[in-house]
């Protein structure tokens, strides 16, 4: 497969891959090394293990100072999927419909290449830019057992790349919107507002009847709304990621051919 | 007989309520520099993204190489070269960057045409693009848009930014394109240009043709001048009554014709007249293009995207 296009993509957000992996990974390091001063502390652990409203909003099940919780609590329910989703869902609204308003992409779309190429090519991009910042976040993580911060590993990596899957989802559904509209910013405010909405359902859903019921359609559910750091995601949940991105990509390829390219 | 290389029938694109192109007909034959004016705003570059396939048009047709522009995009842009009106380049990577993937992304091997380009337009091809001026980016663009050799060259305001030593520069490597029998679709805004390059041109006002024809045909219709003076005030009505005679200026001792029509009855007239000094001017053809310029409808009937 030629890739130049993802490759021009990509070397424009060198910087930026590069200092959200830093900043994350530098923050993931500070959890994992506090981890060993705060598990013993039980008025900590008891603040969402006596209140589920409080663990809800936090993402956790359980007690915060437990491995799981910490995590889940401080970064996989959080932190990490937001920062996921800042580079995916800007690059899903930027790809296409911004590329075509600052006019850049009135040259990639004259060389000789389809425009289905085109989306697979800022697809392919979209599926490798938050790789970098995940999966440094990852390995601070899994290097967490040297300070009494022990999670299954295999848990961590199936929710490392559940998140990352559903950073596509909604980066294809910030490119979707942009094709149809033309437009970078209701891409952009479109699916942050979608994403938010998910978020809320899914952390919510422990404790509000409406949001438990609604919470197949949170993407957010889906990668980290149960107890994936635990258990690892379902194949269900990786199946409906999974599925969800294909299925968005189609469209995308779809809808990329009504797009009037400036 | 060779089929036209670009070739439009009624080709016709609304945006909302505003009318963008109406109606253009458009027939540029193989080997040709065809020469496409207008003012900012008259639908030249909507027409041109119709014909790269980047916009849907709304009705009509048009025929790229004998291709549909949105159904044959591939092959089309494969045999294209093309430089948009509003060049933007990626900022942060250089131009040899973009050079690189660009050719990469096109299958050309051979770069040394490309290099030649570069050196002879004095690309500056080592600094990140938003480091360079306008110019050097247009410079940039002509390389892009020339270095695979295509059969047919678009061009929108390619001269844009450029100093006259390498619009001169341009202008010899257009008609060393036509030589080798390939065409060039040149838009501008530039008349002087146009005249100097062109062997056929058409003029779009406010999104429809006005008028298509070769320079020297323009320039049989051009208005001539013809400057008199007398050595007293002179009632010009006999002159203001002659058919493709009209008298501007306001000095009744300087008379100044613009002429249309055919010279003789002029000059006819103007003999019992009995001036003592006569100036007459070559064809203005800028006078002409000026003409088909100038619009008659209020600003907001017609807006072009």
């Amino acid at each position: 497969m030629r890739t130049e296009i993802a490759q021009i993509d990509l070397r424009l957000r060198r910087r930026s891959i590069i200092w959200f992996t830093v900043g994350l990974a530098a923050y993931a390091f500070i959890l994992v090394a506090m981890y060993p001063s705060v598990k013993s502390d039980a008025s900590l652990g008891d603040l969402t293990a006596n209140n589920p409203t409080v663990a809800a909003m936090l993402g956790v099940n359980g007690s915060l100072t437990a491995p799981t919780g910490w995590v889940n609590g401080n970064l996989y329910a959080n932190f990490l999927p937001l920062m996921v989703l800042l580079l995916t869902i800007g690059y899903g609204a930027s790809s296409i419909a911004g590329q075509s308003e600052d006019g850049s992409l009135g040259l990639v779309a004259t060389l000789p290449i389809s425009r289905r190429r085109l989306v697979r090519e800022k697809t392919l991009v979209l599926s490798l830019l938050a790789a970098p910042l995940a999966g440094a976040t990852m390995a601070l993580i899994l290097l967490g057992r040297h300070y009494d911060l022990t999670l299954p590993t295999g848990a961590v990596i199936g929710s490392t790349v559940a998140v990352l899957v559903m950073g596509v989802d909604f980066g294809l559904v910030a490119m979707i919107i942009g094709v149809l509209s033309g437009s970078r910013g209701l891409a952009l405010g479109l699916t942050s507002a979608l994403a938010a909405a998910s978020y809320l359902v899914s952390s919510l859903a422990p404790v509000l009847s409406w949001a438990h019921t609604v919470r197949p359609a949170s993407l957010f559910y889906w990668a980290v709304g149960g107890d994936q750091l635990s258990a690892g995601p379902s194949l269900t949940a990786g199946a409906v990621l999974v599925l969800v991105g294909v299925a968005l990509h189609l469209v995308a390829v779809a809808v990329i051919d009504r797009l009037d390219i400036r | 007989m060779t089929s036209p290389v670009i070739e439009t029938h009624r080709l016709t694109r609304s945006f909302g309520p505003h009318r963008g192109i109406i109606d253009v007909d458009l027939q540029v034959e193989p080997g040709q520099i065809f020469g496409f004016l207008g003012p900012n705003g008259a639908g030249k570059s909507t027409t041109i993204r119709i014909l790269m396939g980047l916009y849907h048009a709304s009705s009509g047709t048009a025929q790229v190489l004998g291709l549909d522009p949105l159904r044959d995009a591939v092959e089309l842009h494969r045999r294209t070269g093309y430089l948009p009106g509003e060049l933007a380049l990626y900022p942060r990577v250089t131009g040899r960057e973009i050079l690189d993937r660009f050719g990469s992304a096109r299958g050309l091997r051979d770069t040394r045409y490309r290099d030649e380009l570069i050196e002879r337009f004095g690309a500056e091809v080592d600094r990140p693009t938003q480091t360079l001026s306008k110019g050097n980016k247009q410079k940039l663009g002509i390389v892009l848009a020339f270095m695979h050799r295509p059969e047919l060259l678009v061009l929108d305001e390619a001269t844009s930014g450029l100093d006259p030593l390498l619009q001169q520069e341009f202008i010899s490597l257009l008609r060393e394109t036509v030589a080798e029998g390939r065409t060039v679709f040149l838009s501008s805004h530039d008349l002087d240009e146009v005249q100097r390059v062109v062997h056929r041109l058409a003029i779009i006002r406010e999104g429809r043709i006005v008028v298509t024809d070769t320079v020297d045909g323009l320039r049989r219709h051009a208005p001539r001048t013809i400057e008199l003076t007398f050595d007293r005030d002179l009632d010009t009505t006999t002159l203001a009554q002659l058919d493709g005679v009209q008298v501007t200026g306001t000095d009744p001792r300087h008379v100044l014709l613009t002429i249309t029509g055919p010279v003789a009855p002029v000059l006819r007239a103007i003999a019992p007249l009995d001036p003592i000094d006569l100036l007459a001017r070559p064809a203005d053809l800028d006078e002409l293009f000026l003409g088909y310029y100038r619009s008659t409808d209020r600003p907001e009937a017609t807006r072009a995207h």
